[in-house]
């Protein structure tokens, strides 16, 4: 019944004015055509593979009756769906009357598979009744498919950096003409995809100026009609919610500029002709189009603008020929023309460095040429870039009466010559022609009455004179004792150090404060022999002299026969076992070299031991304090002498102040222990105690504190 | 063995677990879809290509970063109430439900402590400066004070982590390494982001390499820290037996071997390691000359102080600041620890302004002489400021003050801000009364200042669009000249 109903509807559908139910019925058919197709296929594929139907009869008897009416309902809502929107004729013609005929052939199907015996009984029959079946449906259900996605739907995937290929290749040249430059590639970008050769909605296509002219099926689209504004005005400026809006919801939209291109340039008559050089340089529509740079993929992803194509601009040339390591050039920004120029590593400077920017030197706004080596041939280079605005001469080995030549860069606003030799004929003769703004002139040999003569004599210029401070008195930074040692074992070499060149330095060893008459004057390393203190103070004139520095050296001579842990050290930091601590090497300030022994939650123990019985006078322990490192001074030292090593009677006890707040200290540090008997024994036990509780102010407060000690001296 | 497993398949149970949740199929799907989705490399070329946007009024920066949190109220917001109203509790009205840290949360008074230090006014625009910084009052005319800048954390290491990465966990790249990664290095002989950093006597806290991460940015545009001793970067020297050229070859063979095995394994780590292998041999010729202080005029090291021989101070950063922004180097970023008054804030303040006062203005004039300055912009200022109530036992002159990042001040120089103080604070010096600034406008505004759009400096990590600023941040047009 709905066969003869789909064929009237489908013949007489350009006479028929369908409703809007209609309208919503035929928007079904996308949906609902997968259940047919996919059915139809099934069928046909049981057929072809299978011989014996009989066995699923029934299952096949609905199916083909449930495809055939599907089938038909999918046709009809087809044809309701074709009057709605404008697709290519050719390809719905063929989509229609193809569908219908699959309604028809489904209908037969189901025919043949119900009551035809020799449908039933013979498998050849059958078999090429599917095969004819399914390629009708493929063939179909292929051409609705092109109206949906496209006619290449199907075809072998081509590379499609092609395509971006042709749309990176935009003429230029100021030849061109608007539609060359700007409108040809934002359509082709756009709107191409659905009004182009491969789907031509609304009988409309773009992709050629002949074919842009003849307009769509609501005729010309750039001519404002009927008090009505032009077609393509009016489309791409609907709201997006509107249907009728320009591209459509869900596909890719015009940028804000690419908007107002073509908006500018359908106002001024939508000219195809139109040569960019036939508008004046200070139209908006010239200056749009002129920046246009279309978008390549995704318009988010930044990460493809500027493949092939970093700059649209006719006569701005790419940089990179002059860029090397000992040369930068940029342009200041993205889509000027100024370019500004660094050159770096006065080693490798050479002439032709410079030449070889000749064929940019009418854009080159900024140029730097600090430290560089420059003569007279660079300076007249230099003189001929003709747009120079700031040029940087500091510290060059030019003098001032070289730079004459940039007399006549008129645009030449801002110059830095700091650092060259102050010369004030030279300079004066210098500054008298030239059209300078801004002077940087500092030089070390500058004095105030000297730039204050300048500052007079040249009103319109702004001299950045700088400070020179060289009668400020101010106070020397402390000399540096360098010897991290304070241990003497045959004798010790300490050097003294400053950083400021041409600093005296002056010591004594007597422990008098150093003066600077007759103190002596530090020239080499120094070398001790015996218990030492030293003072060290540095002297320069015209500063205020440095406070004095002072450490002490200690001798240790005796080397004990044994030595051993009562209490072992922290798992971590074991040293070399006991004998560390005598073998004359010094962990310095790296806590973790292995060379350093620490006690945390014990307390450090231990013995040392002579074969005869020895006097001691002094025993002297070299330990690491970081406060950050929750290292802490040793708290006391206590000996204890024994000539069986079993009993120990006590010596001395010595205590140490330990950190204050706010110390920050990191330095290794002495802490020595007098041994105040006449007596001489085999064995000394030595008892190095460290602080149980970290102060309040220290981030471990309350938790224990490391000792780290690396030598022992004794004497 | 495990390891050596792992790291020949590149896999291990990590990347096999976090490739699983996409799905296998959605991987490679992903692949194909989009060509070139995992190489990262292309990127890269862009935006040195895109930026600047526009045309930039700095090309530098100097960050002199004021770690800890100096105190605004004791060096340039100066309010003459407290010390009237020395010792009364303040208001609730004032205080208006603000957070506070656990160190004073459980203050049982508020005592508002006014400054021991005295004021006065410098410069054509009249800002107020403490005796403690004569130095940065001498060169008032060329700072935009900022007072009112504030930040939402209230401890150092998210304030400190926000202010560098603007975020305040701690996985972003840092604003130096958006700058590189943006705006490459000017000098191809040294890094596009270095790293001093030295320490004061005062309370300090600690700086970590996390503030000077690349983030998911290339590890090239990670900052490369100085070292603070006399060879501020080591082993750059040659051993004696070996010639430049011997140098090259082996570098050469290095390159070759990290390429092939790139190909096998496809890190891009590799990549960044020959490249930073190549940076290094071009550092070998620059660094020394840069690094050596010593020869410095004597009147540019009284200007600096002489402290700046001694390497590792603040004195000493600075010089080398400017030498390596005078050479090309996008972004320094120096920091000085010590700033973090909870107690005993007058004496440690003094001893802080001693450390910095100097240099941070010698920097200043001495980037101003050589013509420098209007292309560097020189920024001063911590991660949040300082409370005017006092943290702990109040005396007559000795205080401590706690963690305020509603209002605090910070300065910039050059680079084309506008000199000039910007906003004020109420006269409790507590709350902004106009022209707040946060710490997202203030990248916005650095930003802008270099020649770039924030909103359009953005990097793709896993799945979403990053910017320095987040989804956040104006340009405050008022800071520009």
């Amino acid at each position: 019944m709905l066969n003869p109903f789909l064929v009237v509807i489908a013949w007489y559908q350009e006479k028929i004015n369908f409703n809007l139910y209609f309208q919503w019925l035929g928007k079904m058919h996308p949906m609902v055509l997968h259940f047919p197709i996919v059915l139809g296929c099934m069928i046909g594929g049981y057929l072809f593979f299978t011989n014996h139907i009989k066995k699923h009869i029934t299952i096949l008897q609905i199916g083909s009756i449930v495809n055939a009416a599907s089938a038909t309902i999918v046709a009809i809502l087809g044809v309701f769906l074709s009057k709605q929107d404008t697709y290519d004729t050719q390809i719905i013609f063929w989509h229609q009357w193809g569908g219908i005929s699959i309604a028809y052939l489904s209908w037969l199907l189901m025919y043949l598979i119900e009551s035809n015996a020799s449908f039933q009984n013979h498998y050849r029959f059958r078999m090429s009744f599917a095969i004819g079946y399914l390629i009708v449906i493929f063939f179909f259900t292929h051409k609705g498919a092109q109206l949906t996605h496209g006619v290449r739907v199907l075809s072998w995937p081509e590379n499609k950096v092609t395509e971006t290929a042709s749309i990176q290749n935009i003429k230029i040249d100021s030849n061109a003409t608007i539609y060359e430059r700007a409108i040809g590639p934002i359509l082709q970008q756009k709107c191409v995809s659905c009004h182009g050769p491969e789907k031509i909605k609304g009988n409309l296509l773009l992709n050629t100026p002949e074919n842009i002219l003849k307009g769509g099926k609501d005729g010309n689209i750039l001519i404002a009609q009927n008090g009505k504004a032009a077609l393509l005005f009016e489309r791409i400026h609907l709201p997006i919610t509107d249907e009728k809006h320009m591209p459509p919801e869900g596909k890719t939209p015009l940028t804000k500029e690419e908007l107002m291109i073509l908006s500018a340039w359908i106002q001024a008559g939508g000219n195809l002709q139109l040569k960019m050089n036939a508008i004046a340089k200070n139209d908006s529509l010239f200056m749009l189009a002129n920046q246009y740079q279309p978008q390549i993929g995704n318009p988010m992803n930044n990460s493809k603008r500027g493949n092939g194509m970093e700059r649209s601009f006719d006569d701005l040339p790419n940089l990179n020929e002059y860029n090397s390591n000992y040369c930068t050039a940029n342009y200041s920004y993205q889509g000027g023309r100024d370019i500004e120029v660094s050159f770096y590593q006065s080693k490798f400077y050479t002439h032709d460095n410079l030449i070889k920017l000749k064929n940019i030197k009418d854009q080159i706004t900024s140029l730097s040429m600090q430290n560089m080596p420059l003569k007279d041939e660079d300076i007249l280079f230099i003189a001929t870039l003709s747009h120079l605005k700031k040029l940087n001469l500091n510290y060059t080995s030019l003098k001032i009466n070289q730079l004459g030549p940039l007399q006549n860069l008129k645009e030449l606003k801002t110059i830095s010559i700091c650092g060259l030799p102050y010369d004030e004929i030279a300079l004066q003769k210098f500054l008298q022609n030239a059209s300078f703004e801004k002077v940087q002139l500092w030089s070390s040999n500058l004095t105030r009455e000297q730039s204050n003569r300048f500052i007079q004599q040249f009103p319109k210029i702004q001299f950045t004179i700088g400070d020179n401070l060289e009668n400020e008195l101010i106070k020397i930074t402390n000399p540096i004792i360098q010897q991290d040692s304070s241990i003497i074992a045959t004798h010790l070499d300490v050097a003294v150090k400053h950083f400021l060149k041409g600093t005296n330095i002056r010591y004594t060893t007597d422990g008098s404060d150093p003066d600077s008459i007759r103190s002596p004057l530090f020239t080499k390393p120094l070398r001790f022999n015996s218990n030492t203190t030293l003072k060290v103070k540095a002297f320069k004139p015209g500063w205020i002299s440095s406070d004095v520095v002072q450490k002490t050296f200690y001798k240790s001579e005796i080397h004990p026969d044994t030595i051993y842990f009562i209490t072992l050290p922290d798992k971590k930091y074991p040293g070399s076992g006991a004998k560390t601590l005598i073998d004359y090497e010094l962990g310095e300030q790296n806590f973790s070299n292995g060379k350093w022994i620490a006690y945390r939650d014990t307390t450090m123990i231990y013995v040392i031991g002579f074969k005869q019985n020895k006097k001691l006078n002094e025993a002297h322990f070299n330990a690491f304090i970081d406060n950050a490192a929750y290292i802490f001074p040793i708290l006391s030292i206590k000996v204890e002498g024994s000539n069986d090593g079993k009993q120990f009677s006590k010596i001395n006890e010595v205590k140490f102040p330990s950190l204050e707040k706010g110390d920050m200290t990191r330095e290794n540090k002495s802490f020595s222990c007098p041994i105040t008997t006449n007596n001489a024994f085999k064995f000394y036990r030595f008892t190095l105690l460290n602080l149980k509780k970290l102060p309040e102010w220290h981030p471990g407060k309350r938790t224990y504190a490391w000792i780290f000690v690396d030598e022992l001296f004794l004497n | 063995m495990n390891e050596f497993l792992e790291h020949g398949l590149n896999q291990n149970r990590r990347k096999f677990l976090s490739k699983l949740s996409m799905g296998l199929g959605g991987l490679a799907l992903g692949s194909l879809l989009v060509p070139g989705m995992f190489d990262g490399a292309n990127e890269e070329e862009v935006f040195t290509k895109v930026l600047p946007h526009f045309a930039p009024k700095a090309k530098r920066i100097i960050y002199l970063f004021q770690n800890g949190a100096p105190s605004q109220l004791d060096l340039f917001d100066y309010k003459p109430m407290l010390q009237q109203m020395h010792g009364q509790d303040l208001p609730a009205s004032i205080r208006n439900g603000q957070r506070l840290t656990g160190m004073t949360a459980n203050q049982t008074k508020f005592p508002l402590a006014g400054t021991r230090f005295n004021f006065s006014q410098h410069g054509s625009h009249g800002a107020w400066f403490s005796e403690t910084i004569p130095h940065i009052a001498s060169i008032a005319d060329d700072l935009c004070i900022v007072k009112t800048m504030y930040t939402e954390a209230i401890n150092h290491d998210p304030a400190l982590t926000f202010f560098q990465t603007g975020a305040q966990v701690g996985n972003r790249p840092s604003m130096g390494s958006w700058i590189s990664y943006g705006l490459g290095s000017e000098n191809k002989n040294l890094p596009a982001f270095c790293v001093l950093l030295s320490k004061g006597k005062g309370n300090g806290q600690g700086v970590y390499s996390k503030l000077w991460n690349n983030g998911f940015l290339d590890s090239i545009h990670q900052g490369v820290q100085f070292s603070s001793g006399e060879e501020p970067v080591k082993y750059l020297s040659d051993p004696d037996f070996m010639e430049r050229a011997d140098k090259r070859a082996i570098l050469d063979e290095l390159a070759a071997l990290n390429e092939a095995s790139y190909k096998n394994i496809g890190d891009p780590e590799i990549v960044a390691k020959i490249q930073q292998y190549e940076l290094s041999y071009r550092m070998q010729m620059e660094v020394p000359e840069i690094t050596s202080l010593q020869n410095e005029p004597e009147s540019i090291v009284k200007m600096y102080g002489p402290e700046c021989l001694v390497p590792g101070t603040y004195a000493a950063n600075c010089l080398l600041a400017r030498k390596l922004s005078e050479n090309g180097v996008r972004f320094v970023q120096l920091y000085h620890q010590g700033w973090d008054s909870h107690g005993n804030l007058p004496n440690e303040l003094m001893g802080q302004c001693k450390d910095v006062d100097r240099a941070s203005a010698a920097l200043v004039k001495d980037l101003k002489q050589r013509g420098l300055l209007d292309e560097t912009l020189v920024i001063w200022g911590g991660e949040f400021g300082r409370t005017n109530y006092c943290q702990g036992a109040l005396t007559k002159d000795n205080y401590g003050r706690d963690h305020h990042p509603r209002c605090f001040t910070i300065w910039m120089a050059g680079g084309g801000v506008k000199p000039g103080v910007h906003g004020e604070t109420d006269d409790f010096g507590y709350n902004i009364n106009s022209l707040p600034v946060h710490v997202h406008d203030f990248h916005a505004t650095v930003m802008h200042l270099m020649g770039v759009n924030h909103e359009e400096f953005t990097y793709k990590h896993l799945g979403r669009r990053y910017r320095l600023t987040d989804v956040a941040g104006n340009v405050i047009n008022d800071l520009i000249s």
